[in-house]
């Protein structure tokens, strides 16, 4: 039973130095245990991803690293530091820009105004001004969209403005929650170019996915989460051509139709 | 135009504007952290007697410390009573501040007492303005003036300040702001501050045109305020702008046109209207964004 | 045919029975001025008891208590006073009604059944509206009731005091009422009704799911709370023998509703502990303000009066702020060992 609660790294990735450290965390509501001693780390200008199913709990692992959900056990350290209990407000001002699932553009506010929010933690105005313009020539759809309320644009163009909002306050590692979903095809290529363009620039990444091919395509490192815990993590190396990894990866793609439940019994025997 | 229907006009408006400052005041507030404050009523209160102990003293320095007292008044009630709460669920939040409201007025009460004491912030005022014909007040003028002019000082600070930009932000979804960055404890202090000035500007003119302060004093105006927030569209601050305006014309043109014996019970068609409005348009007539209940 | 089970399923109503009675039996041993406080006070919890009905189950705010008070209150006056009394008073009466002369038990039914019924006229839309928007529709509808019976002169004598009710409230009448809203209050709890109701106070969006009606729910418990409200206000009127209808406004409704949250909302035990709790410190604090002699010095220490005021109001705020879930803390009251009555109900605490 426990054998398979416990992370089996099977990679080889650089993990002298990790950016972010996740140590046996767990998290409860209620009766409900979403998540059961789980250990993640990211390294610096690494990609990570983590997959699994819907109620896998990686939204809920997600809210603990950005401060939103409060752990019921463990640590999370970011540079070596412990980051668990402080105010919202610190995450991002510790190096940490977290896109929520569901994008939550401003609405109301212009696609600029959401732009400049974006670096409320900064204080270099004349750098801020260059980091819009560069944003804005990167997704020219957002310039002519300036001054519009972002509420009016489309899903995909939200999901560019999230990211460059986030990407505003120079963050050290960026977390995207779910940053494909309900967005067609071309537009996810979109997103995960950008992604990689992103970590060429020196920022971590940390992206959660349903979608797991396309997770494990972009990411140096996949954790395999279901049922609360990880089941399985390695390099793409390592997970690509491992025999567990295909039946938990393939388990995984059936199981956004069919329910987690059986995938995962078999996976245990 | 009749001298009759400027008399009325000006009246609607002076009297609109109040309320329009006043539920800008609650609005401020709730859309940030979805509180209605019931102590604004003593926002009001208590910079008006502020006024009444330095009464004799020029109007400039009288008002100039109204406004400190309600800022520094705001201030410490968010910190004290209002913090601590904040997590907790909104009803819990309105039932204390109905307790603040009660303390301050009860603590009023002890040190002035309960009787009504005269007070005329602006006494250069009293005189009417002729325009032709037409006699009207120079206070409702002013009145009409200076709502015009805050109005459109909180716009501005609104759209072209940073922290205008902040409290935006903050009003339509609290959380995702808090995760840019934007300081939860600053935006809502901002608030307050700003709920505290308009309030001691409402201080000011109010009783300029009552003529007397009591420690009931703030307490009308925020019930009014607070139906023209609800009509308005909570959490709106436009709406609640709107409302005011909306609720002092109509309050002015039912006085002024409903038949006499029905005049006593205009406020009655008032509430009856917030509770019409909630009915059809749960959400006010300009509802605002993103307006969840906080989790 | 009572059971084992049966008994301990009555333990609540019954200590908070006895409650009361221990009270009374203890004031009709002091002195004129204690009897009438404690009279007072009783009245006090039915009105309290008939906001719990209502605000207690659903966990929708509600300021229209001393509403459907004032109209009980009026309601009864009108049926009871001597018809010498109206004419005195109230001259511009429909005929009909300056000639009635009810017995006080009948003026005391339709005290009230005329706020149960307005309750169940306006409630059916207000009763879809929760969280702010109820509190605003509900301070509404006091603000009506307010405005409606302050102005309507021919009525309700409009600003002037209202004099010459048959004053037949005494301590064990109060007492009788206060027993009779508390057995009614705990007798509705254990329906099924209340317990849908309680479940949609704790997750309305499941509640509704689950085929809860939970308008038609509310419904109940609004208008059984306002025939007990209007109740407190029959008893209220005919212990002072005048009526003002600023006793209706918002005062007693700041104080009805600090005196459940200070109990605890959430249940039966807190609205009965919230009243006595806040009773005896306005008592108290009414003592430090006669003055207080201190012993073997002949000194009397007084507090300055309107500082109870303050003390009340700073230590509703205290509570609200150190304990939001009140002294009872949604518990009913029960036996020492044996299992706490509300451990039936979910006792998620979601909502903070």
């Amino acid at each position: 039973m426990t054998a398979h609660i416990g992370t089996a790294d099977i990679g080889t990735a650089d993990r002298s130095a990790p950016l972010l450290e996740v140590e046996a965390v767990s998290v409860r509501y209620g009766a409900v245990t979403a998540l059961t001693a789980v250990d993640l780390a990211v390294g610096p200008g690494e990609i990570v991803a983590v997959v699994g199913p819907n109620g896998a709990g990686k939204s809920s692992l997600m809210g603990v690293i950005a401060g939103i959900v409060a752990p019921a056990a463990g640590r999370v350290r970011f540079r070596g530091e412990d980051i668990l209990g402080q105010p919202l407000e610190r995450t991002v001002r510790r190096g940490i820009a977290f896109v929520p699932e569901g994008r939550h553009v401003l609405s109301g506010l212009t696609v600029l105004e959401n732009l400049v929010l974006g670096a409320t933690v900064r204080a270099d105005r004349a750098a801020v001004a260059a980091d819009i313009d560069f944003f804005l020539d990167l997704f020219p759809v957002l310039r002519e969209r300036r001054d519009q309320p972002a509420g009016r644009l489309s899903g995909g163009e939200q999901q560019m403005l999230v990211i460059a909002r986030a990407l505003m306050s120079r963050p050290a590692l960026l977390i995207l929650d779910e940053p494909s979903l309900g967005l067609a095809p071309r537009i996810t290529d979109r997103v995960y170019e950008t992604v990689a363009e992103v970590r060429g620039r020196g920022v971590s990444i940390l992206v959660v996915e349903q979608n797991a091919a396309r997770a494990l395509k972009a990411a140096d490192r996949t954790y395999v989460l279901n049922g609360g815990a990880v089941r399985l993590s390695g390099t793409r190396e390592a997970l690509a051509g491992h025999p567990r990894f295909e039946v938990a990866y393939f388990g995984l793609a059936d199981a956004e139709h069919e329910g987690a439940g059986g995938q995962e019994g078999q996976e245990g025997k | 135009m009749t001298a009759n229907a400027i008399q009325i006009l000006v009246d609607a408006l002076s009297v609109g504007g109040l309320y329009a400052l006043t539920s800008l005041g609650i609005g401020l507030i709730f859309s940030v952290m979805r509180l209605a404050n019931f102590a604004h009523a003593e926002f009001v209160t208590v910079p008006a007697y502020v006024m009444f102990a330095l009464s004799g003293h020029p109007a400039l320095m009288s008002i100039g410390a109204a406004v400190l007292t309600a800022v520094a008044l705001a201030l410490a009630v968010e910190r004290i009573a209002f913090r601590p709460l904040r997590r907790v669920d909104p009803a819990a939040m309105l039932v204390a501040s109905f307790a603040v409201s009660m303390l301050l007025q009860k603590l009023l009460v002890f040190a002035v007492g309960s009787r009504i004491v005269p007070l005329d912030p602006l006494p250069m005022l009293g005189e009417a303005i002729r325009f032709g014909g037409v006699q009207v007040s120079a206070l409702k003028l002013v009145t009409i003036l200076a709502c015009v002019v805050l109005l459109a000082a909180l716009t501005w600070f609104l759209r072209r300040t940073r922290f205008g930009l902040e409290m935006r932000a903050a009003a339509e979804n609290f959380t995702m702001s808090r995760l840019l960055g934007v300081r939860a404890n600053r935006v809502i202090a901002i608030a307050f501050a700003l709920s505290g000035v308009l309030a001691a500007v409402v201080a000011v003119l109010f009783s300029a045109q009552t003529g007397f302060v009591q420690p009931r004093l703030g307490v009308q105006l925020v019930i009014v305020g607070f139906v023209a927030t609800v009509i308005g569209g909570l959490g709106s601050l436009f709406g609640a702008a709107v409302g005011g305006l909306a609720v002092g014309a109509a309050a002015t043109l039912l006085q002024a046109f409903l038949p006499p014996e029905l005049r006593p019970f205009r406020e009655a068609f008032l509430f009856a209207a917030v509770i019409l409005v909630l009915l059809v348009r749960p959400q006010g007539l300009f509802p605002a964004r993103g307006l969840k209940e906080r989790v | 045919m009572i059971d084992a089970g049966t008994v301990r399923r009555l333990v609540p109503l019954l200590l908070l029975v006895g409650l009361v009675l221990a009270a009374t039996l203890l004031a009709g041993t002091a002195g004129i001025v204690v009897q009438r406080r404690v009279t007072l006070g009783l009245i006090n919890l039915v009105a309290v008891v008939s906001l719990y009905v209502f605000m207690g189950n659903s966990g929708v705010l509600n300021f229209s208590t001393v509403g459907f008070m004032a109209i009980g209150a009026y309601s009864s006056a009108l049926l009871t006073m001597s018809p010498a009394a109206k004419a005195t008073f109230l001259p511009d009466l429909p005929a009909w009604l300056a000639a009635a002369q009810l017995h006080p038990a009948a003026g005391a039914l339709a005290g009230g059944m005329v706020p149960a019924a307005v309750a169940l006229a306006v409630g059916p839309p207000i009763m879809r509206l929760s969280g702010i928007a109820a509190g605003m529709a509900t301070l509404s509808l006091m603000f009506i009731a307010y405005i409606v019976l302050g102005n309507w002169t021919s009525l309700t004598g409009g600003q002037q005091s209202l004099m010459g009710l048959p004053i037949y409230v005494g301590l064990w009448t109060a007492t009788g009422g206060a027993i009779f809203a508390v057995a009614v209050a705990f007798a509705y709890q254990e329906t099924r009704w209340a317990i849908a109701l309680r479940a949609s106070r704790e997750d309305e969006v499941a509640a509704r799911a689950t085929g809860v009606g939970v308008v038609r729910q509310r419904l109940v418990a609004f208008v059984l709370g306002a025939f007990l409200a209007g109740i407190a206000g029959v008893l209220f009127a005919h212990f002072l023998g005048t009526l003002r209808v600023e006793s209706f406004y918002l005062d007693p409704a700041f104080l009805f509703i600090a005196m459940l949250v200070v109990g605890g909302a959430r249940s039966l035990t807190g609205a009965v502990a919230g009243v006595a709790a806040i009773s005896v410190l306005t008592e108290l604090l009414r003592l430090t303000e006669i003055g207080v002699p201190l012993p073997a010095t002949g000194i009397v220490v007084a507090t300055p009066p309107g500082l109870g005021d303050v003390a009340l109001a700073a230590a509703m705020l205290l509570i609200i702020l150190f304990r939001p879930q009140g002294i009872a803390g949604g518990r009913e009251i029960a036996l020492p060992g044996r299992p706490k009555a509300a451990g039936r109900l979910p006792r998620t605490r979601s909502s903070r």
